[in-house]
């Protein structure tokens, strides 16, 4: 005690010679406040505890965002047509609350583990709407009496059972009305007697709506579909976060969303053509794990488990059957594909990364394994789908006659098929991925980085070897033609067919401060990668276990496939693993050799920074792929040089025969064939304002050009010539600007302008607008002919271009925006010598511009609300609809080629309100 | 008519005099800091509150004491800190005497790992071994850094900073500020198209704080991504910097992260305070001037004081 009070005695005469110095004041200080405001390490978790609790120190918002029509514009495309505006309904709401875990009286989670929730849920009825041609009444009945073709004029329908061969035919020359090869005598008055109507045809036409509209031309877009779509949607998001000791954090995270995805009804019945309604479920799980090993070493390993549930919810009759799939286009259809469909996708992914620091070096080590599952239960056409043909009620050979609803009519498919799926498919595959990377600092502003990948694929199998595929080399017992069906495990095969794959994917950059200053930068980049070949939501390749039984027409000008009151003949028990089983059908095939696309890129750019805060940046990309997995293929495909057999090719046998594997149709590749290729060149200027003066933009302009051999849009004309294809990409927009801003207007308490700081700040304070501007100029245009008579050699055929011809036109316009004379509708059994997409004439560009008015009321320094008002194509601009590129012939033009019929586009408005806290 | 009258009761609004404040005698201090090598000391500070000359108390020049908080926020990426790390620790060799480093880490919560009279070596010892682990915390660490900081200058006559050596990116948070899709089935989605919102709400609810403090956050953001979200954080990040009275570097390649840290470094030494009498009204929204003869000053332009909301 007595010692004590002599060392305080001394200390204080100490301090009184030597007044503690201004740094042992702010050092002690410091101690002080780090104590009291928890920094420290021990008494840390006591000292917040005592200042406040941690529930204090959750933070979250709740929102919620309002849509309703009377706040939109109406659509341009519905005002041009004298239409109202869709119904609309849309409330999207939840919640977010994060902080320390905390379990009253077990845990306290502190400064190490943490948590954050966030739920979500939508409920919305939008109603769609949607312009369609059906059969009028007359023709239901049989009377195509008033009914004319695209040029307005009188379209003949032809009776079947009149046919007979032309005595008079001289096959030397073309079929034309004055060289019938049949002769074919038209309905009296163009009347089909009642006594022909098919009786299931009549049966099915009291599910199929009478015309609502007569929008036109003759008779056209009379069916407009008003529908309401209801969706919904709930979900949620969690994570938890731990640290453990100053080197390790382990994290969870799990998301789930449940949802059901509205269609509008296209036909309020059981025979309605459009989406089936359907529910998704997705659930996802993360499990990860961060351990430094030294200051310079640090290891992620992580785990993730995702599902994605999706069913078609069906529409059955009173004996649980679905409507069955009727088509005759032009009319809107009856039936839909899939109607019955569960499908979930799995997929699991372990990684672990390992990173290194060493002198200039930043290594890292990447290990990657993917495993995915695909289950499915997915038949397309339980009850059959038939199609149906103008062939067999035109005059054969000669175009613009008949009419497939007319054939519809007399229950005449042309083509039917019916899926018979005996149990679902479970397909696997794995996927590994090895990679190391170096990024290399050679010295002072350069740096250099490098990496390989190796990428290892396993081939989809399928869990119970349910798997089958046309092997090309196999002989098939019917013909002794090239071409059967094998399976999966059995005869020789292994369980998958095609080969495990192994890629290398090196990749190298460069950064360089230009000269040494920190102000420019230039980068380098180069890459090249392969992607793995994916299991795609379909039961495609399980042909031997769940079979498609096909009935194709012999001529389907002459002769039905099936007859609707007769109904399908009797199908074939599956599983069926002859080889002969897929004989006569689309068979699926299966690419042997697994070539997986291939992508290349480089790319260089120079970075620089300019006063105001303005960084603008130049660059240029080169990208280049091949064997891009494509739909549009067709190994099976008849030669154009059979074109020369004309009006032979409308038998079925002798159209066959001139398949490489006769005793196929098509083959069905479904998006797995490697045969495409693509190049893209871009050049681009980016502008980026940092925020000053409460301002913050960022503009990007690119100029662009790619080519490529696949994208369509309306097919391909020539399988064995895929250079033939090569031309500009459909959907590539030459030009393209964006612009992104964000200004925070200067009122308001500290700010410029109205700084007051009594009530009236809550009026004037916090308010800011964000925008977002994109303008394109407009995709290729592509060009096709009103008809197609190539006896089903030419699935797209093309136009002719007219030589000598101008395509532009001086004052392009929506009265006319390219010259329609500039190309004309090949002759019969002849090609398009146009390219698949115009070098040079575009569609007419667009532009949007959205826009966000914010305003944020603070309640407390830590409370706040905000109020947005967020508008899509905010300024109500209408863009141009595209022109109608249908070219007829000379006789039966389309009145419309050429021209632009209406805009479309309208402001959208959403209000939202949020509570920060 | 109409027109007339909303014109009429717009300028009144915006005319609209506050009611005259009761008069309040404060000290206050107003940090400067100089952007160029000039070794002449500083003549004749001149400080302009509100556009009215404030009377001088005291002005401390960089040659006086300096406690400078350096706080580490490293948890992304290995590549960018390391740059950051060994350019600290040479500039950390080469600080005048008269630099008192306090360490801090941003993880899991501000931490104190030595304050600012720990010996150098052992600072130097603590960034080296500091890991990169953890999740980003710049954003939850600001205000506590700052008020560690205000209350040390309340105490004692030293220049005070605060330096954030970060690679935090806007998607390392605990907090979710990226908005994330929760329901990937909604198509009919508007809430995303404009994805900076929550970090713009952060960022607003910040400067309220930063703007109450007097202590400048000097900033070096070595991760600078490009996406929306993280240009609305990055430019948080500087207009905090910039409303603080410090400034922040953004850094788009690892070859800038050590000429950010040096620089910042050689802006923090050039760092002085004012210190200031100032009779306040019941306006607490206060505008500074700071001026020196020859010399272009850096500052806090505006302040609210306490006991007034944002």
């Amino acid at each position: 005690m007595g010692a004590g009070l002599l060392s305080w005695a001394l200390l204080s005469q100490a301090q009184q010679r030597n007044p503690p110095s201004e740094v042992q004041k702010a050092v002690d200080e410091f101690r002080v406040q780090a104590r009291a405001l928890g920094l420290t390490g021990e008494g840390a978790k006591q000292q917040v505890k005592t200042v406040r609790s941690s529930r204090g120190r959750w933070h979250g918002r709740l929102f919620h965002n309002f849509r309703n029509d009377f706040l939109d514009a109406t659509p341009h495309e519905v005002a041009q047509r004298g239409g109202e505006k869709n119904i609309l309904r849309r409330n999207q709401f939840g919640l977010n609350v994060s902080g320390p875990v905390v379990i009253p009286k077990l845990y306290d989670g502190g400064r190490n583990t943490f948590f954050t929730f966030t739920y979500e849920g939508m409920r919305e009825k939008i109603g769609r709407s949607s312009l369609h041609t059906i059969s009028r009444p007359e023709e239901r009945t049989g009377d195509w009496s008033g009914t004319v073709d695209n040029a307005g004029v009188l379209l003949p329908i032809y009776d079947p059972v009149t046919t007979a061969l032309n005595p008079a035919y001289d096959p030397a020359r073309d079929v034309t009305t004055e060289n019938l090869q049949y002769n074919r005598l038209p309905f009296p008055n163009n009347r089909i007697p009642t006594t022909r109507l098919d009786p299931v045809a009549q049966n099915a036409l009291t599910y199929y709506p009478a015309p609502n509209s007569d929008a036109g031309p003759f008779f056209r877009n009379n069916y407009f579909v008003f529908a309401p779509e209801i969706n919904s949607a709930n979900g949620v998001i969690a994570r938890v976060d731990h640290t453990a000791g100053s080197r390790h954090r382990v994290g969870f995270g799990m998301s789930l969303s449940n949802g059901q995805d509205g269609a509008p009804a296209l036909i309020p019945t059981l025979a309605n053509p459009g989406n089936a309604i359907r529910s998704r479920a997705s659930r996802r799980g993360t499990l990860e794990h961060v351990f430094t090993i030294s200051p310079t070493r640090l290891n992620t390993l992580t785990f993730e488990a995702s599902s994605d549930r999706l069913q078609n919810k069906p529409e059955t009759d009173g004996s649980g059957r679905v409507f069955p799939q009727y088509l005759f286009s032009p009319y809107l259809s009856m039936g839909r594909s899939t109607p019955d469909r569960r499908s979930s996708r799995n997929t699991f992914v372990l990684v672990n990364g390992h990173s290194v620091r060493r002198e200039n070096h930043r290594l890292r080590l990447v290990g990657q394994v993917i495993r995915e599952q695909v289950n499915i239960f997915a038949p397309y056409y339980p009850e059959g789908s038939y199609r149906f043909s103008a062939g067999i009620t035109s005059l054969p050979g000669i175009v613009n006659t008949g009419h497939a609803f007319a054939s519809f009519l007399l229950g005449m498919a042309n083509f039917a098929e019916q899926t018979v799926t005996v149990s679902p498919s479970y397909f696997r595959k794995t996927r590994y991925i090895a990679s190391i990377s170096d990024n290399w600092e050679v010295r002072k502003g350069l740096t250099l980085s490098f990496s390989f990948s190796l990428d290892m694929n396993t081939p989809r199998t399928e869990k119970y070897d349910r798997m089958s595929t046309i092997s090309l080399s196999e002989i098939n017992p019917v013909n002794g033609r090239p071409g059967a069906l094998v399976t999966a495990g059995h005869n020789g095969y292994g369980r998958s067919f095609q080969p495990f794959l192994m890629k290398g994917e090196p990749s190298m950059g460069v950064a360089w401060n230009i000269l040494g200053r920190t102000g420019s930068v230039l980068r380098a980049s180069y890459g090249r990668s392969y992607s793995p070949i994916p299991i795609y939501s379909s039961q495609w390749s399980t042909q031997a276990f769940n079979g498609t039984p096909t009935w194709v027409s012999a001529n389907p000008q002459l002769a039905p496939a099936v007859v609707l009151s007769q109904g399908l003949p009797a199908n074939r028990v599956f599983p069926d693993l002859r080889p002969e089983a897929a004989n006569n059908t689309q068979a699926d095939l299966m690419e042997p050799t697994g070539r997986q696309p291939t992508y290349q890129s480089a790319g260089i750019s120079v970075e620089h920074g300019l006063p105001a805060a303005l960084v603008m940046t130049l660059g240029f990309g080169h990208s280049n792929g091949r064997n891009l997995l494509l739909n549009a293929s067709n190994p099976n495909a008849i030669h154009l040089d059979a074109l020369e057999y004309r009006d032979q090719l409308n038998d079925e046998n002798f159209n066959r025969s001139l398949r490489p594997y006769p005793h196929y149709q098509r083959f069905n590749v479904y998006s797995a064939w490697p045969e495409g290729r693509y190049w893209r060149n871009a050049a681009y200027v980016r502008a980026e304002k940092r925020l000053s003066q409460g301002l913050s933009f960022s503009a990007y302009y690119e100029l662009s050009k790619q080519m490529d051999n696949y994208s369509g849009p309306y097919g391909v004309q020539d399988y064995y010539n895929r250079q033939n294809e090569w031309s500009l990409t459909a959907g590539n927009n030459p030009q393209r600007v964006t612009m992104t801003y964000n200004y925070e207007l200067p009122f308001g308490p500290n700010r410029s302008f109205l700084a007051v700081s009594d009530w009236r700040r809550y009026l004037v304070d916090g308010w800011s607008v964000s925008g977002s501007t994109t303008m394109v100029t407009g995709e290729p245009m592509a060009l096709r002919p009103m008809f197609n008579n190539t006896g089903g050699v030419v699935e797209a055929l093309r136009v002719n271009v007219v030589p000598g011809v101008d395509p532009h036109v001086a004052a392009r316009g929506p009265d006319l925006w390219f010259n329609p004379a500039a190309f004309a509708q090949p002759a019969d059994f002849t090609i398009g010598d146009a390219s698949r997409t115009h070098p040079s004439l575009r569609m007419p560009s667009s532009q949007n511009h959205d826009l966000s008015v914010n305003k944020r009321i603070s309640l407390t320094p830590e409370k706040s609300v905000e109020f947005s008002m967020v508008g899509l194509n905010f300024i109500n601009h209408a863009n141009w609809s595209d022109p109608d590129t249908l070219i007829g012939t000379d006789a039966s033009p389309n009145v419309n080629a050429g021209k632009i019929i209406g805009s479309r586009g309208g402001r959208v408005i959403q209000l939202g309100l949020r509570f920060s806290f | 008519m109409k027109r007339a009258l909303a014109l009429s009761l717009l300028v009144s609004f915006a005319l609209w005099a506050e009611p005259p404040a009761a008069p309040e005698r404060r000290n206050l201090r107003v940090p400067f800091w100089l952007n160029d090598a000039n070794p002449e000391p500083l003549d004749k500070v001149k400080v302009a509150i509100n556009a009215k000359p404030a009377k001088l108390l005291r002005v401390l020049t960089p040659k006086e004491e300096l406690v400078l908080l350096v706080v580490l926020d490293w948890a992304t990426d290995l590549t960018m800190v390391d740059p950051a790390r060994q350019e600290f620790l040479k500039q950390l060799e080469s600080l005048p005497p008269n630099v008192h480093v306090a360490l801090l880490r941003a993880q899991d919560g501000l931490k104190v790992l030595a304050d600012p009279g720990t010996p150098r070596e052992d600072v130097a010892k603590l960034v080296r071994e500091a890991a990169v682990v953890g999740r980003a915390g710049l954003l939850d660490s600001i205000e506590p850094a700052q008020m560690l900081a205000d209350a040390i200058a309340a105490k004692a006559k030293v220049r005070l900073a605060v330096l954030f050596l970060s690679d935090s990116t806007i998607t390392n948070y605990r907090e979710d500020y990226t908005n994330p899709v929760v329901n990937s089935s909604d198509s009919g989605d508007m809430s995303r198209r404009f994805p900076e919102g929550l970090v713009q709400e952060k960022i607003k609810q910040l400067m309220a704080a930063v703007l109450s403090r007097e202590t400048p956050l000097f900033l070096v953001q070595a991760n600078s991504q490009q996406d929306r979200v993280s240009t609305a954080y990055l430019n948080g990040l500087l207009s905090l910097a910039r409303a603080s009275g410090g400034a922040g570097e953004l850094c788009r390649t690892t070859a800038e992260i050590p000429t950010a840290v040096a620089r910042m470094l050689d802006s923090i030494q050039t760092l002085g305070a004012a210190e200031v009498e100032w009779q306040t009204g019941k306006s607490r929204q206060l505008q500074f001037v700071v001026a020196a003869e020859g010399r272009t000053l850096y500052h806090q332009p505006r302040r609210m004081l306490k006991g007034t909301r944002p």
